[in-house]
């Protein structure tokens, strides 16, 4: 709503203040958008200096990433370490955190709810360097003790051959377990919360109108009221693996430094095994070597996509959570 | 037969009605399952920190006893006294607040102005801080006082500017008087100031005026006393004027003036007398304490990475709040500007409403930026475009401060957009202009909402690491930083940079009580966030 300022006859320099005001607020939202120019500005002409040097093929392509001592700058390992973690961690934050958004919409108490709410938030405010450190020092050993996997199941004088022996090794003192049961606790609150969002937003008529047919609560729940929300679940599920492709302390810390391409058949193994993520990789770079070169320059590489991958994911929930608004606005 | 086939259908249909309703409730047992998963192991990794940072199981059972007898019972006790009494309550939430709040105040400021010179801190205070009031006074004087708004602050510029320009000259001048002084001028007289306007608001203008004189000569008289027993006043100072007097006046207030609450203003000293009983007796009886991590070494020396014994975080506390501090003056004017833009200014048509449009996606999509590339970006513009030093104090604010925008300018919005549209048209009713409304309106109103989502955000960004690692930020310093073109060190790096250091010392007890203190930080700022947004809300 404009007030209509011209027939008031304000004092021409009041009118000019108002401008001026108005120029320095919408400066401030200008700056914003710079702050995204600069981003892609920063990093695409330090990456495309690396793909001028190292083709793009063989970056995209290469299944060696050992940037400073062979000079191999394939990304492919620190892709597969980053869908491992982001994969097992989805296993563990999906399911959990869409039962918990159906209990805080569909059954729990409003008192229960002003508790849960806050205390599941805390889970994603605490700091991911104070999730790695746990990660490390208590998670690792509390989970190798308790697994019992690691037992021999060959008869003993035939040799483990790890690719077909599906058990699961000893853990690692970093592993890829641990770093993917941190991550996934930190994303739960992602998902429950956007879920719980689009589950609450669900009319009451159907609700009412699954009841007035006999349902049950749990045929409501299930049978209704997700299937009702399904894209603002799905929105919910792109963010969270978004924020897992980009969390960054938790597995350097957990998941440790060194680069390979996943073991198959036997994925268990990939779990106990250390190996390195895109963010791993971007922070052993910024730690080691500051000196420019391609080792520097393939840190903007691999920020550069990751920053266009997490992009378009964002870009894509948004899309599908659009689509879910229109249904009942 | 019909009548048996009946009685077998109907036990099908009850069986089928108990299977349905033993369903049901399972289902419900495994969401309760799946909300608290994520909660009870956080807890339980919380539980292993803390039991690694604090030992309790080094303390004796005497120990545990006696801090039951002093500390645990009164408290309960007064807890449980204060519960159905919501005047009790109100005042003992007073007291804690001012209390804890005037204690965070003296020792940020007092740590703050140590580790950045006072004599700077109170030369830029001098000059950013005179030539405002010198303006705000003209326009007292004078009817026409439509300049003074946008004169002060370029009054404040200006006086930055002088200050800088004839820093050479000013600082041997200023390096002259004794440290108390400055700290007299940069905490004593804002204190008073505050009180003063606080007083007279509520009372009268004497007794403001009382009140504002009463701060400055208890000051001097610490310092008198301070002197007269040879030892520097400077931190007594400050703890009097930004601690016990608010404290006395609070308290004073509310006896004098709130007969049934009274009592609630004993809370805080309940807790801290517990702690001081229990910690004469635990002396006097020779009594086998905690052998915690968490102790005063921790938290006011530096860095040992040898002796556990010696190991403290003081450099890394310091440099976190300073980072933070320098982050939220730069992050929080653009984001609640960008905000009332968006909220206030922007049409939904023309080029106005196209910006508006793209500004919302842009600012959506900079919230899903990996912190990491955020790291990428500081080191680009703040190094190699800026050109400014490795991991220096203002990189770090910049690029956390980049960081936490698009946090800042969403809770902001809300905040705005929770200003009844009412309030806006009564405004402009009356005939004020689009900016008055907004400073005199809507800003006051949507104030504590902006707060709460900027201390949320600042809670945030004490606890980022990866940005900084990225940006090179020492965490090999052991000093504090002396400017905001200083290296810093901050508190989560060390964890981070802690985790290659095997010795059971230092895996199992100081970086776990690092881990306490910054959680504790976080912690505190939340609560300050919950506290202010709880206020709001019953007010409203």
């Amino acid at each position: 709503m404009q007030p209509d300022t011209n027939s008031l006859q304000r004092n021409e320099f009041v009118v000019r203040k108002e401008q001026l005001y108005r120029a320095l607020i919408a400066g401030c939202g200008i700056l914003t958008i710079l702050v995204t120019v600069g981003i892609v500005l920063s990093l695409s002409g330090k990456a495309f200096t690396f793909w001028a040097n190292v083709s793009p093929i063989e970056f995209f392509t290469g299944t060696k990433w050992s940037p400073i001592i062979s000079q191999s700058y394939g990304v492919l390992p620190l892709v597969s370490g980053t869908l491992i973690v982001t994969f097992f961690s989805a296993l563990i934050a999906l399911p959990v955190g869409l039962a918990a958004a159906i209990y805080l919409s569909e059954y729990a108490s409003e008192r229960a709810r002003s508790i849960l709410k806050p205390a599941l938030e805390i889970l994603a405010g605490v700091p991911t360097v104070i999730y790695g450190y746990m990660a490390l020092v208590y998670i690792t050993p509390l989970v190798d003790s308790v697994l019992p996997l690691s037992v021999r199941v060959l008869p003993p004088g035939l040799p483990v051959v790890p690719e077909f022996t599906f058990i699961m090794p000893s853990l690692r003192t970093f592993n890829a377990l641990s770093a993917s049961i941190v991550v996934g606790i930190m994303i739960i609150p992602m998902v429950s919360s956007i879920s719980e969002d689009a589950l609450s937003s669900v009319p009451d008529s159907l609700r009412e109108a699954a009841y007035g047919l006999g349902s049950t609560k749990f045929d409501v729940s299930t049978k209704v009221v997700v299937p009702a929300a399904t894209s603002g679940v799905v929105a919910s599920y792109v963010l969270a693996l978004s924020r897992a492709i980009g969390e960054t302390m938790a597995v350097t810390m957990a998941m440790g430094m060194s680069p390979q391409m996943p073991y198959f058949p036997n994925v268990l193994r990939n779990l106990a095994e250390s190996s390195q993520t895109m963010t791993a990789a971007i922070v052993q770079i910024a730690g080691a070597d500051q000196t420019p070169g391609a080792t520097y320059e393939a840190m903007f590489a691999i920020a550069m996509t990751l920053f266009v991958i997490t992009l378009g994911m964002n870009v894509l929930a948004e899309l599908v959570r659009r689509h879910f608004r229109e249904v009942y606005e | 037969m019909a009548a048996e086939e009946d009685t077998a259908s109907q036990l099908r249909q009850t069986s089928r009605l108990r299977f349905e309703h033993l369903k049901g409730r399972l289902f419900e047992a495994g969401l309760v399952g799946a909300t608290l998963l994520g909660i009870v192991s956080l807890l339980v990794l919380f539980g292993y920190i803390a039991f690694d940072a604090f030992r309790p199981l080094t303390a004796s059972v005497r120990w545990y006893l006696l801090y039951f007898g002093t500390l645990v019972t009164p408290t309960a006790a007064f807890t449980l006294y204060a519960r159905r009494r919501p005047a009790v309550r109100a005042a003992n939430a007073r007291a804690f607040a001012v209390i804890l709040g005037g204690l965070t105040v003296s020792c940020v400021s007092y740590v703050v102005a140590e580790a950045l010179s006072p004599y700077d801190i109170f030369v830029y205070a001098l000059f950013g801080g005179v030539p405002p009031i010198l303006v705000a006074l003209y326009g007292r004087t004078t009817d026409d006082n439509s300049y003074i708004g946008p004169a002060i602050p370029v009054s404040i510029l200006v006086g930055f500017g002088v200050a800088n320009l004839f820093y050479g000259t000013i600082r041997p001048l200023v390096d002259i008087l004794a440290r108390w002084i400055t700290y007299f001028g940069v905490v004593t007289v804002p204190v008073a100031v505050i009180m003063g306007v606080v007083v007279s608001r509520r009372w009268s203008r004497q007794r403001g005026l009382y009140a504002a004189g009463a701060v400055i000569v208890t000051s001097l008289l610490v310092a008198v006393g301070g002197i007269a027993l040879g030892i520097d006043p400077s931190f007594w100072i400050v703890l009097s004027s930004a601690l016990v007097l608010p404290t006395v006046y609070v308290v004073g207030e509310t006896v004098a003036t709130d007969p049934e609450g009274r009592i609630g203003v004993l809370g805080p000293f309940v807790v801290i007398g517990g702690i001081v009983v229990g910690a004469v007796l635990e002396r006097q009886l020779g009594i086998e304490g905690l052998e915690s991590y968490v102790t005063p070494t921790l938290l006011l020396t530096s860095w040992n990475g040898l002796d556990a014994g010696q190991a403290g975080v003081y450099p890394q506390i310091v440099g976190s709040i300073i980072i933070v501090g320098f982050m939220a003056l730069l992050a929080f004017p653009v984001g609640v500007g960008a905000a009332v833009y968006l909220e206030e200014y922007a049409a939904s048509t023309g080029w106005s409403g196209r910006l508006a449009a793209l500004l919302e996606v842009n600012i959506s999509n900079l919230a899903g930026v990996p912190s990491v590339v955020y790291g990428i970006l500081g080191l680009a513009l703040f190094r190699n475009t800026l050109g400014f030093g490795t991991g220096v104090v203002i990189s770090a604010a910049g690029t956390l401060g980049l960081l936490i925008l698009p946090i800042v300018v969403v809770s902001a919005q809300e905040a705005l957009r929770s200003v009844p549209d009412s309030l806006r048209q009564a405004s402009y009713g009356m005939g004020a202009s689009r900016w008055q409304t907004l400073r005199n309106v809507v800003l006051p109103e949507a104030v504590p909402g902006i707060l709460t989502g900027t201390i949320l955000a600042l809670a945030r960004a004490i606890g980022e690491t990866a940005p900084l690692v990225i940006i090179a930020v020492a965490t090999t310093k052991y000093s504090p930083p002396e400017g905001i073109f200083s290296s810093a060190t901050a508190l989560p790096l060390q964890i981070f940079a802690a985790r290659s250091n095997v010795s059971a010392a230092f895996r199992h007890g100081v970086v776990p009580a690092t881990a306490v203190v910054l959680l504790t930080l976080m912690l505190v700022m939340n609560t300050a966030a919950i506290v202010i947004r709880n206020r709001y809300e019953s007010d409203n």
